[in-house]
Parts: C-alpha cells; sequence; structure tokens
C-alpha cells in the first residue's frame, strides 16, 4: 500500500484516477493546482506522486518537481500529460519526472506504472539471480532455468524475461515493454507484443504443468507462481 | 494552448503612413544629403587650398625672398646699396605690385614707394595687410616688416588682383555649394522615391498576406538586389508557412474525415446495446468494444500528430547521431516474431555499420509501418526484405514484399494520408503508415520512393525505398 | 589625420587688415616719371629698338598725365633694356 499524491486539475479525471488507486489498495491525496500540490508534497511524506504536466495556479507540473528535486526530495514522479510531443516527454523527464503517461490513458496502464515506479528497488545493491517459483535466471551468466532445466532464449526474450522479473507480482503493460525491453517510443501498428511473449511462454512452460506469465486482460502480462 | 490559438494576430493597429522622422526612406535620404555635402564641404576646401591659399602663400614666399635678400644686399653693400637696390626693383617692378619702404631712424624715408612708415604694425619680422592707394583707387597689400641696424625695411606686394581672384573664386564655390545643396536634395528625394518604389511589392504582399490571402508573392525583378533577395527569403518563408498550414489543414481535414468515421461508428454500438442489450453482460461487452474503439482512435490520433510533427520538422530538436543498421536489426528483430507466425520468411541485408543523423523513434517507426505492411500483404510461405545500404551520397533503406503490390495508379496516392487500396479495405490498419514513412523521409531532407520488388512477376510485389542524404 | 583639418583652415584664415588709412604711394607722380626717365637713359642698352620706343610712349603718357601706364611702359622699357643683349 502507498501514499500518493495526486496533482489534477480536471475533476472527472482526479476523481477516476482517485477512486482507482483507492481500489488498488492505495492512499490518495488529491491536489486540484500545482501550488496545493507543491505545498503538499514539501510539506508531507508520500510514496509517490502523480503529476498532470500542465497545472493552474501559476505552478505547473515541471515546475512543481524541479522545485521539489532542489529541495532533495526523491519521491517518484509520474508525469501525466496531454501533451505528447517527444520534447514535452523529454523535458518532463529532465525536469526530474520518472514516468511519462500520455492522456487518454487506460486506468490499468496507470496503475501499472504507478506500482512499477513504486515498488522500484530503494537501494540500488546488485542483484545477480530473480527467483520466481522454480524458474530461475541468472543475471550474470544471462542463463535460464526452470526445475533445475536450462531453457534456450534469445538475447531480446532475456531481457523481457528479466524485465517481468523484476516486477514479478505486479502487472507489466505493452507499452511498458516497449519502451523498456525494446527501448523505443513507437506504435507498433500489430499485437507484436503479444506474439514475442507468446513465443517466450512457449519455451517457459513446455513440459511444465504451471504456466508461469499470465495474461492480464485490459491490461498486459504478470509473471508469478501460481497459488 | 488553447488560448494562443485563439489570440489573432492584430492587423488593425498598424500606422498608415509614417511620420517623416520615422521614414526610413527619409532618413536613407537625409544621410546622402549630408555625406554629399561633407565630400562637397571637403571638395571645395581643398580647391580653395590650392588656389586663393597657394596665391597666398606664392605671396608670401615672394615677399620673404625679396626680403632676405635685400637684407642679403644691405650686409654686403650699407644701407646705399640697400636703397639702390629698392629703387632698381622699383624700376623694374613692370606689373607694378612691388611696394617697399626703408626708412632710417628718425623715420626719414632713404627709398621706397610708400610715402610715410605707417603706423601701428608691430614689430621686427610682422606680418600685415594695409590698404594702399594707388592714384585714387585703394588697393590690399601685404607686407613684412625687417628691422636693420638703423634702418626699417618694409616689403610688400599688392594684392588687389589676388583679392579679386578670391573674391571670383568666393563667388564660385558659393554657387557650386548651392547647386551641390540643390543636387543632394534632388538626389535625396530620388533615393527616397527609389526605396519607396523598390519596397513597395513587399509591402503590399505583406498586407495581402495580412489580409488572410496567403497565394501572395513577392515579385523577384530580375536585377537580384538586396531587396531581391529579401523578397526571395520572404518568399520562401511563407512557402514555409503555407507548407506548415496545408499540412495542418491536412490534419484537420483527416480529423474531420477520418476521426469521424470511428468516432461514429463507437457511438452508435454504444448506442444501440444501451437500448437493445438483453443483459448485463451484453452491455459490458459492448462498452468494452467502445473502449477499445476510443483507444483505436486515439491511436490514428497519436499518428496524425506524428506525421504533422515530422512535417512540420519540429522534430528536428530530437536529431542525434545514430548506428542505422542496430536501429533495423531491432525492428527485424521485432517483426520477425509476426512473419514467423504467419509462415513467412524476413531476410535481412544490412551493413555492419552506417552513420546517420536522425531521429531514432521516427525512423524505427517508419520501418516499422512498412514491415507492419509488408507483413500484412504478403501471402503465407512469402518472403520480406529488410535492406540497408550507402552509396557515394545517399543512405537507402529499402522493404520489398512478395505481395500484391501497387497498381501505378494506386501509387501516386499511396503517400497521402488516409489512402488506402482498395483491394486493402478489409485489411487492419489505418492508411497513415505510409504518409508517415514519407514524412520522416522529409524530416531527413530525404525522399521515399513506391517501386515493383520483382518488375515483371506477377504479383509484383512491392519496394519502398527510403533514400536519404548522408551526412 | 589632423593637417587634413588644419590645412584649409590656414588657407582661409585671412590676415585682418590693420591700419584704417590707406598708404599713399609715391610712385604714381611725374616725379617719378622723370626719375625712371632718367635711369633709362642711363642703362647701356636704352636705345635699342624695344626700350627706346617702350620709353618714349611712356614718357608721352606720362606728360599727359597718365602716370600709371607712363611708368608701366618704362619699367617695361628698363627691363627690356637690362634683358637686351650687349653689342660689343
Amino acid at each position: 500500500m502507498m501514499r500518493i499524491l495526486l496533482v489534477e486539475d480536471d475533476v472527472e479525471v482526479a476523481r477516476f484516477v482517485k477512486k482507482g488507486l483507492q481500489e488498488a489498495g492505495h492512499t490518495v491525496e488529491h491536489a486540484p493546482n500545482g501550488r496545493d500540490g507543491l505545498f503538499l508534497a514539501a510539506s508531507e511524506s508520500f510514496d509517490m506522486l502523480v503529476l498532470d504536466r500542465m497545472l493552474p495556479g501559476g505552478v505547473d507540473g515541471v515546475r512543481l518537481v524541479e522545485t521539489l528535486r532542489q529541495q532533495g526530495n526523491r519521491t517518484p514522479v509520474l508525469f501525466l500529460s496531454a501533451l505528447s510531443a517527444v520534447d514535452e516527454r523529454v523535458k518532463g523527464l529532465k525536469a526530474g519526472g520518472d514516468d511519462y503517461l500520455v492522456k487518454p490513458f487506460a486506468f490499468a496502464e496507470l496503475l501499472a506504472r504507478v506500482e512499477a515506479l513504486g515498488r522500484r528497488p530503494s537501494s540500488e545493491a546488485p542483484v545477480t539471480k530473480l527467483k520466481v517459483a522454480d524458474l530461475e535466471i541468472d543475471l550474470l551468466s544471462r542463463t535460464v532455468t526452470r526445475g533445475g532445466r536450462k531453457i534456450d532464449v534469445q538475447p531480446r526474450e532475456f531481457r523481457l524475461l528479466e524485465h517481468l522479473m523484476r516486477h514479478a507480482g505486479q502487472v507489466v503493460t505493452r507499452t511498458m515493454l516497449l519502451e523498456k525491453v525494446w527501448d523505443y517510443h513507437f506504435d507498433p501498428q500489430t499485437n507484436v507484443i503479444d506474439v514475442h511473449v507468446s513465443r517466450l511462454r512457449q519455451k517457459l512452460d513446455k513440459g511444465f504443468e504451471k504456466p508461469l506469465i499470465h495474461t492480464v486482460r485490459n491490461a498486459g502480462y504478470m509473471i508469478r507462481a501460481e497459488v | 494552448m488553447a488560448k494562443t490559438m485563439s489570440e489573432r494576430p492584430r492587423v488593425a493597429a498598424r500606422p498608415a503612413a509614417p511620420r517623416l522622422l520615422q521614414s526610413a526612406g527619409f532618413r536613407f535620404a537625409l544621410l546622402f544629403v549630408a555625406i554629399f555635402s561633407v565630400a562637397a564641404g571637403f571638395l571645395v576646401a581643398v580647391l580653395w587650398w590650392a588656389t586663393a591659399g597657394a596665391l597666398d602663400r606664392q605671396t608670401i614666399a615672394a615677399i620673404r625672398t625679396d626680403a632676405t635678400s635685400l637684407v642679403e644686399r644691405y650686409r654686403e653693400q650699407g644701407s646705399t646699396g640697400l636703397a639702390e637696390a629698392i629703387e632698381e626693383r622699383l624700376a623694374l617692378d613692370a606689373q607694378n605690385e612691388t611696394i617697399y619702404l626703408l626708412v632710417d631712424g628718425e623715420g626719414r624715408r632713404l627709398a621706397g614707394n610708400l610715402r610715410d612708415w605707417p603706423t601701428a604694425i608691430g614689430e621686427d619680422g610682422a606680418w600685415f595687410r594695409t590698404r594702399i592707394q594707388h592714384d585714387g583707387a585703394v588697393a590690399e597689400a601685404r607686407v613684412h616688416r625687417r628691422d636693420l641696424p638703423g634702418l626699417r625695411l618694409l616689403v610688400g606686394r599688392d594684392e588687389s588682383e589676388r583679392v579679386q581672384l578670391r573674391l571670383l573664386l568666393t563667388e564660385g564655390v558659393a554657387w557650386s555649394l548651392g547647386t551641390v545643396l540643390l543636387f543632394a536634395g534632388v538626389g535625396a528625394a530620388l533615393i527616397r522615391r527609389a526605396l519607396q518604389v523598390r519596397m513597395r511589392p513587399a509591402v503590399a504582399t505583406a498586407l495581402g498576406i495580412a489580409g488572410g490571402d496567403l497565394t501572395h508573392r513577392v515579385p523577384i525583378s530580375p536585377q537580384g538586389d538586396e531587396f531581391d533577395r529579401l523578397g526571395a527569403s520572404m518568399n520562401d518563408m511563407l512557402d514555409r508557412i503555407a507548407a506548415l498550414m496545408s499540412g495542418l489543414r491536412g490534419v484537420s481535414d483527416a480529423i474531420a474525415h477520418d476521426l469521424r468515421t470511428p468516432i461514429a461508428r463507437a457511438r452508435a454500438k454504444l448506442e444501440e446495446s444501451l437500448n437493445t442489450a438483453a443483459g448485463e453482460a451484453e452491455l459490458r461487452a459492448a462498452m468494452e468494444e467502445g473502449i477499445a474503439d476510443l483507444d483505436n482512435i486515439t491511436r490514428v490520433f497519436q499518428a496524425l500528430l506524428r506525421i504533422a510533427e515530422a512535417e512540420a520538422g519540429a522534430r528536428r530538436a530530437a536529431f542525434a547521431p545514430l548506428d542505422l543498421p542496430e536501429v533495423l536489426r531491432d525492428a527485424a528483430e521485432f517483426y520477425e516474431a509476426m512473419a514467423e507466425a504467419r509462415e513467412q520468411r524476413l531476410v535481412t541485408s544490412l551493413p555492419e555499420h552506417l552513420r546517420l543523423v536522425g531521429d531514432r523513434d521516427l525512423l524505427l517507426q517508419a520501418v516499422a509501418n512498412l514491415l507492419d505492411n509488408a507483413i500484412k500483404f504478403t501471402p503465407q510461405g512469402g518472403v520480406i526484405r529488410l535492406a540497408a545500404r550507402e552509396t557515394e551520397t545517399l543512405i537507402e533503406i529499402s522493404v520489398s514484399d512478395s505481395g500484391p503490390g501497387l497498381s501505378p495508379r494506386d501509387r501516386a496516392h499511396a503517400l497521402e494520408r488516409f489512402f488506402r487500396a482498395d483491394s486493402s479495405r478489409q485489411m487492419p490498419g489505418s492508411g497513415l503508415g505510409l504518409s508517415l514513412v514519407r514524412a520522416v523521409a522529409q524530416l531527413h531532407a530525404g525522399e521515399a520512393l513506391l517501386l515493383d520488388a520483382n518488375p515483371g512477376a506477377d504479383p509484383p510485389g512491392l519496394r519502398v525505398v527510403l533514400r536519404l542524404p548522408k551526412p | 589625420m589632423r593637417w587634413l583639418l588644419v590645412l584649409p583652415v590656414s588657407a582661409i584664415a585671412v590676415l585682418p587688415i590693420q591700419s584704417d588709412r590707406p598708404l599713399r604711394m609715391t610712385t604714381e607722380s611725374a616725379e617719378y616719371c622723370r626719375t625712371l626717365a632718367a635711369r633709362l637713359a642711363e642703362t647701356p642698352q636704352a636705345t635699342a629698338e624695344l626700350p627706346r620706343g617702350l620709353g618714349e610712349e611712356g614718357r608721352h603718357l606720362c606728360s599727359i598725365g597718365h602716370y600709371r601706364s607712363g611708368i608701366a611702359r618704362l619699367r617695361r622699357a628698363i627691363r627690356a633694356a637690362q634683358a637686351e643683349p650687349r653689342r660689343s
């Protein structure tokens, strides 16, 4: 459970986001403008900020983040924005934002990103092995084993699997995979991500009873041990 | 954003005609007059110095020489010799312009042609000008005083002719200065007029544009002067604005035309299910479908914005050096899975490295669109080729498929927005893929070409070539 | 560069006229005519054609009161006489 500050001037969007995040089990404070948002963010402690990029009240999202970062506040920030141009995204991330989501968005996408951001490992202690149920990957030798049996994967499939396993138990959306695994911002036109995931899934689940990569309807994928 | 869009350019506040001092033409003209006058003044000064001044200096030199030789004479032959020399010089002075006076200590005249020693003429070595009387007529003279032991000597020259000449010169100078000023005035007026005449087409064009008609262009004269260059750059600017405007209009046309259809469809579906859905499950399904429709509309919208951004050149800020084969390999790897799923082969032929300065995301998007198209239109078992090569001046990226290809008629329109060949109506897709490819090529100062992949074969297949200039 | 400014100015600057009473010339009188005639007569080549003619003309002009032109003729006569090559 996280304590999240939502700074959003649009009443409807704010209500929708707040309700959704609360249903997902988080506590949400809402500020309708940049000034109040900055005041709250600076005076109270949050696990996460969800900011509209353009805000009334003289302090827009970018200014807000810049001010916080100058004060040494490192709380993760997710921008919501109707500005989709690449340089707007770059501006937002440069100011100290950690992620950038363009409106309109699916709530599942927002939630997945909020949780991915909020549960980032705080200490950058080097992890060399990731494990989910009987699946294990070694980040140094870049090998995958399941139930002691070695599975051959291509380099990209390894990165895909690594990303899923770093966020084990969390939903990872297709756009997140595109951005994080392929490192491009583009529209693949078709469901190519699904093809890649199902290829990986076939390799992992072949000969095993329990599937590990699950499709989350209307959202994306999640890797977790079946309980 | 909305605020700036609603602000209209202000036209009304423009002053009708500039006041005289505000007019650049007038100021240029004034500058011209000033320069002209300074030059003329300098010329007159030099002329004066060379004529009247030279005469003056000549007189002074003659007097000085005369006086010196007389003093010399005195040293050799004493006062008698000096008086005799003066009388002789006077006797030989046919021009009647020399003036001498030699007096002794008491002021008695010993020689010369002046009756009295003039009053108040300074010390030894002094120069002065005075008036002398020739039978009734008064003339001017320049006189030099030299003192000798017990004697005082005046040596001078009648200057009446020189004064005459100077008067003449002064008159001439006054006349020519007047003429110069007149010419300067006329010249200034002409310059001002010429400026106004040369500016008029540009002003007329600007007024036309301000009036809302973007088709006006500054007429370029064959002279190729500064004004033509200004006009040409104005025209370039206007062309660019017109291109941007038409791009913008294209986007709004596209939004009006092609976004309305899916919006209408989604709306109709939702409305229908609201009225007729039998149960909650059916209603839920309809809503999910509605959301999917909306997502699709958002994607089309996003693609349109990307094209507009690329066409406007607004993304040039994101240009960075990149290794093209790396991007292409990523694209190939990404789509290979999809091709495999359709039992197609994706064959690449890429060089090791190919340096390029460009927008990585947009280049990938363009190639992704091409590969996506190729995979969609190639039948099972077909081959898709992604290749890149460099020539001396160009970098060529090509995607070929073994699909049905495009008829020459369709090819002409295939790069336009929302074009879809009749044969592909039932295929999924926005119809924006190729126009984005073209926009990306243009953003990189290149072009996109549509060719037959296997000319003469049936089906010919399609080969799309992106030709980009080398950095 | 300063000489550019100085030269025209020095050429234009004129000494003021000092005495208000014009100085009288002594060389425009019958007396000076005689002085010059005597001087001409003393000149060795005064009998040559040109000096003699000029001298006569000068004396005549002086005698009818045109001192200035007469004196000019006499001076030219003396000048011509001095310039005349000596007959040996």
